[in-house]
Order: C-alpha cells, then structure tokens, then sequence
C-alpha cells in the first residue's frame, strides 16, 4: 500500500518510454515459451530483451514474438553475437526493421568464455548509432570512466555488469557500481550476474534505476515463482532507496534504553 | 529464378518482391529482417524490391536472448 502511493510518483523515464516497473528481463534460456510468458507475466516487467538471429533455413526457430506482443511487453533487441562495432552497428539495424523499434541493448563481446564487453568497440559502435537515432543502452563492464564516455556519446542509459553474464554471481563490482551511480546523469541498469532476489535488492537499494534479470528466472527451479520473487525484491529495495537507509556504524547504538531497568539510575 | 537465402538455393518466380519471397519461406512477417547484397531493405519497402537472378539474401529473425 505505502509502496504504490510512493510508486504513483516514482516512475523510470528513458527516452521515450516511462516504466512503473523497474524490473527488467530476458527471454533466453527458459525451457519453453508457456513458461517464458507466464515468467515475464510474474515479474511485471515492461521491458524484454530479444536476440536476432540468422534463420537456420533446415530448422526453424518458434515465433516467440507474438506472445510477447500480445503481453504489452516493450521490446528491446540486443546485438548478441557481434564481435565489434561494425558488426553491432548492422545488428542494430537488422534489428530496428525486425522488431520496429529503435532502442537497442548494444553488446559486444567477441570472447565466448566470460562474455565480458569490449569497451572500445562498445563506444565507437554508441557513438554511431547514437547518431543515426537509436535509443542505445549498453553493456559494459562497471567502469565509471567508461560510463561517462558513453553518457557523453549520447546514450540513454547504462548497463553495467556485476558479475560475467549467467554466472548468478551477484554484484562482485559493488565498488565500482556505487561510483557509475553516484556519477551517472542517464538511468543505471545494472545487468548481468544478478542471480538472486537479494541481488536484485542489493542493487536496488544501492540507487540503481534497475535491474536486468534473465539467467536467474529463467533456469530457476520454478522460473515463474522466483521471477515473483524477483519483482517482491526490486520494489522492496527501491522502497528501501527512496526511504533513505539508516547509516551504518563500528560500534553498537542501542535499540532499547539501557537505564533503569534492574537498578534505577 | 535461382537467388540464394542464407546459402540455400531458393528458386523464386519472376518479378518476386521481398515479401512474397518471405511468403513463400513461411517466414513471419513480424520479427524478420531481410538484407540483400549485404543491403538492409526496409519494412516499408517490401513490397517494392523485386528480387534478380543470384541476389544473396540474408535472412534474420527475433529469437529468445537476454
């Protein structure tokens, strides 16, 4: 109740778009689309990432994009699979005629190990296509500099990792995200390697505008349970961020009064 | 007509636009991209490039990704 009065005035404007939820998903990796839908449907989100894909003419793949549509779903393609600007750059416009839209969620990263993005591609490739329009929301890693970089070449927002995409390890670049936080003037999203609910919070609390989940919801042992879960956690640590978290100390500061209990004073 | 989709030979007839050549794929029109040589043709136009003998298209499609 105390959330949705707060909520009626706290809404996450980028570009174009204003979002009530700050919970923001993927559509990899979910066993199959009945699941996928009834996930996305659990979590409230208003934002899905998408992939494009060269079409396997032998073997084709499901229409996922229907059901989506039909949920309300925004939809945001990524440029998975690019290995440098270039390649980003034609992904994106592959993408803008694919699915109408002229947001994308820009990632380059050419090693298929850790996934981690190329930053001097990434900024090359949000410059132009930051230029030519797009709506440009990048994956990078937490580098504050870099951020700074991208918010000056005219992109939307930021994503910046916590931990290596589907790793579920949370925000191992806490440090470093408070400082992109701190500095950003452009909402920060953080993507990737959150793997709980309490992540999700964590960096919700910390003043992150949102979230990115995916791998956590989708290989989950119920994925539409935890993707509920999920959304519990963003609006609890949001509520958490705008009620301005009690500061923290070395030493104890009682709770409870500590004179004239046994003994009066 | 012979032309090429994704590498596979694709016979087409005559004077085929984009999107008769997609019809006849069973490809969705929603959720596609098409390039052809290496040249993304736009939605609005689709139903106004005809396609010649040989011409290489690349075919995209929306799929599941985080």
């Amino acid at each position: 109740m105390l959330y949705n009065k707060m909520l009626s005035s706290d809404q996450l404007v980028i570009a174009d778009k204003t979002f009530t939820s700050r919970l923001f998903t993927g559509t990899g990796k979910f066993n199959d689309q009945t699941t996928m839908v009834a996930a996305l449907k659990a979590s409230q989100s208003e934002l899905v990432t998408m992939a494009l894909k060269r079409v396997n003419m032998q073997h084709k793949d499901d229409d996922i994009l229907a059901p989506l549509i039909k949920q309300g779903m925004n939809l945001l393609p990524n440029t998975s699979g690019a290995r440098n600007a270039k390649e980003a750059v034609f992904a994106a416009q592959l993408a803008r005629e694919a699915l109408q839209t002229n947001w994308v969620k820009l990632e380059i990263h050419p090693d298929p190990k850790y996934l981690l993005p190329d930053p001097i591609e990434t900024l090359k490739a949000a410059e132009a296509l930051a230029n030519d329009g797009f709506v440009v929301l990048p994956y990078v890693h937490a580098d504050p500099v870099l951020c700074k970089h991208l918010e000056a070449a005219g992109c939307a927002a930021v994503m910046p990792l916590g931990a290596p995409i589907g790793s579920n390890k949370g925000l191992k670049t806490i440090d470093f995200l408070e400082i992109i936080i701190e500095q950003a003037n452009i909402p920060v999203i953080v993507d990737a390697g959150i793997g709980s609910p309490s992540h999700a919070a964590l960096a919700m609390e910390m003043g992150a505008d949102a979230v990115l989940v995916n791998t956590a919801m989708a290989v989950a042992g119920d994925p539409v349970a935890m993707s509920e879960a999920f959304a519990k956690a963003v609006q609890a640590g949001r509520q958490a961020y705008l009620s301005g978290l009690a500061g923290q100390a070395n030493h104890a500061v009682a709770s409870s009064p500590l004179t004239a209990f046994l003994q009066s004073e | 007509m012979n032309i090429f989709v994704n590498d596979q030979l694709i016979i087409v007839p005559a004077l085929c636009n984009i999107e008769q050549l997609l019809q006849q794929l069973e490809s969705p029109l929603k959720g596609s991209a098409v390039a052809v040589n290496q040249q993304i043709i736009s939605r609005s136009t689709w139903t106004e490039v005809t396609l010649n003998e040989g011409d290489q298209i690349s075919l995209f499609q929306a799929i599941a990704g985080g």
